[in-house]
């Protein structure tokens, strides 16, 4: 709890996102809210269906279609929901960065890595040429540790492991130097000592950079490790929020806890393992 | 009881055995004028073996080798080189008909129960295929077997007419399982199985696979990269890193000691909640379980 006067870095109020489905509209995410000061870390955790997902997508206005979203979205103090498509924009990339789950997706294998880190650094530096863009594409993968970078920036995305390609994602999002890095499930597809990896690099570079952190998961371990502040989301809906102290060893909704004796646990002995509600699978 | 206790006590002779298994792919090559194709050995030299009632789990990061092994050890796989034994009978080149016996011995669970249930049959006909396709009879007729089959994985008997679509991920996955169990098998090799699962689907399904085996002492060949999973239901581990069997050992001592460096680097990477959280969480639990009453109200600690 930083005593700051300021405004957080991002302030989201009461946020509802709503699908037409066919038998009538559904809440994905139910009156959410929640800040996050400068600099700071949040993880959002839950299960399939949470609606941690989508709470991203609304914050950065890439909701999918058939999905409307109400409530308020402010960064540093400025409103983005009044923002146009165009607006909007100039913000996602520039001020807030993200990196998603699956980087091979999220990068065109037509075009080297350097030539999309360039485009989404000159996307917001207009006034960037191509050398400075090319250069400052260099950087950002020495940055997050891509040997030889200098040769790489001219490699296509197909020529990385997946490890190395979600390091370019990062390169790609911090090249603008974002205030903020919403990271959806960055992880996840990755081998766990390439997951350390790239977790002590995110850690890494937000010393660095002072960028704040929304990171999404469905990990609690992970959570537990990168975040100052956790809030759990079950059915569209926080169910607790606390710092992560408070959360893992203090754990007071009856979702969390269950959620948390569901963990299984490398150190632990093995006893019969509790689930979420028992009986629902009948 | 919690299955620990057969780790160091052998329970019989290996029902499933596998030796000096190779299997080698023909990959692109990388160019060269004649452009031959490579050779990948995507397993090199693993030995095996599953008694009735324990578990063995065999762990490793992607392109380890681990799927392929267990392909291998179920015949999916033809091994390029090495032996696959059933109740001490070599049937690594056995075909058609003449598996049937194996088959009915030694079961596979897939990771993703969607894509390997086919969705437009009913549970029923999923879970009876395997028989119908060795021209066994089904006991008690396919509504009954169906049933009963339900019940052993936690199903609610009265869906056997569903189509996979509409169960969740957990249920969709004891479908799966319950098709393993229909002809009657006595080691089941679990590809993943629990890994695409939310971890509280996942802890029931890992409990459900404990309970199977406690009642009807089933060998599992628990395929996993999840060293936390691993280590809730194996009693032996085998860790495989680019083919082949860095180290293995009973599970406990193999994550108490683990004895080879890319051991300790796997183990290492796992990320964990502080124990100091841990400790505190847990007293807490213990003091309410304890204590009488005076629940704290759930808050949502907002400011």
């Amino acid at each position: 709890m930083s005593g700051a006067t300021s405004e957080p870095l991002l302030r989201v109020e009461e946020l509802t996102v709503t699908f037409d489905g066919p038998r009538g509209d559904v809440d994905v995410v139910r009156e959410l809210s929640f800040a996050l000061e400068p600099g700071g870390s949040l993880g959002i955790v839950g299960e399939s269906g949470s609606g941690k997902s989508m709470t991203s997508l609304a914050v950065l206005g890439l909701l999918p279609a058939g999905a409307r979203r109400t409530g308020r979205i402010s960064l540093s103090g400025r409103e983005l929901t009044a923002l146009t498509e165009r607006q909007l924009r100039r913000v996602r990339g520039d001020r807030v960065a993200m990196v998603f789950q699956d980087p091979l997706s999220s990068l065109n294998p037509y075009y080297t890595v350097g030539a999309q880190i360039a485009e989404a650094y000159r996307a917001h530096r207009q006034r960037a040429t191509r050398r400075e863009a090319r250069r400052v594409a260099v950087e950002a993968m020495e940055r997050v540790h891509i040997d030889d970078a200098a040769r790489r920036v001219d490699h296509y995305p197909h020529q990385f492991s997946g490890g190395m390609r979600q390091r370019v994602m990062i390169a790609m999002a911090l090249c603008t130097e974002p205030d903020l890095l919403i990271a959806d499930e960055p992880t996840t597809a990755l081998d766990v000592t390439v997951q350390a990896q790239i977790l002590r690099l995110l850690t890494e570079v937000r010393a660095e950079t002072g960028a704040g952190l929304v990171l999404i998961t469905h990990d609690l371990a992970v959570v537990s490790e990168m975040t100052d502040e956790v809030l759990v989301m079950r059915q569209g809906e926080c169910v607790e929020r606390a710092t992560a102290e408070r959360l893992f060893s203090d754990p007071r909704h009856p979702y969390t806890r269950a959620l948390l004796d569901a963990v299984p646990r490398l150190d632990d002995e093995v006893g019969e393992l509790r689930s979420v509600d028992e009986g629902g699978a009948r | 009881m919690t299955g620990g206790t057969t780790a160091r006590e052998p329970a019989g002779e290996p029902l499933l055995r596998a030796s000096g298994l190779v299997k080698e792919f023909r990959v692109p090559g990388r160019g060269g004028p004649l452009r031959r194709r490579d050779v990948l050995r995507a397993v090199d030299d693993v030995d095996l073996e599953v008694r009735a009632g324990e578990t063995l789990a065999l762990v490793g990061e992607s392109g380890s080798g681990k799927s392929t092994t267990a392909r291998l050890a179920a015949r999916l796989l033809d091994p390029t080189a090495g032996t696959v034994t059933w109740e001490g009978a070599d049937v690594t080149r056995l075909t058609g008909s003449a598996l049937h016996h194996f088959r009915s011995g030694v079961q596979v669970v897939f990771q993703d129960p969607f894509s390997s249930l086919n969705p437009r049959h009913t549970v029923e006909r999923i879970v009876t295929a395997p028989l119908l396709y060795q021209r066994r009879p089904i006991p008690g007729g396919a509504r009954a077997f169906t049933r009963g089959l339900m019940e052993r994985v936690g199903l609610n008997p009265d869906h056997s007419t569903r189509h996979p679509a509409q169960f969740s991920g957990g249920q969709a996955q004891r479908i799966g399982i319950a098709r393993a169990l229909a002809v009657g098998p006595r080691v089941v090799v679990c590809d993943e199985a629990v890994s695409a699962l939310d971890v509280s689907v996942q802890a029931r399904v890992i409990n459900l696979l404990r309970r199977l085996q406690r009642e009807e002492g089933l060998g599992y060949l628990f395929i996993a990269h999840d060293l936390a999973v691993v280590r809730q239901i194996a009693d032996r581990v085998a860790v495989l890193h680019h083919g082949r069997v860095v180290e293995s050992g009973d599970r406990d001592t193999l994550f108490a000691a683990p004895r080879h460096e890319y051991t300790r680097t796997l183990l290492a990477a796992v990320p964990r909640i502080r124990p100091e959280w841990e400790a505190a969480r847990r007293a807490r639990a213990a003091e309410r379980a304890t204590g009488a009453g005076r629940e704290t109200e759930p808050t949502e600690d907002t400011r």
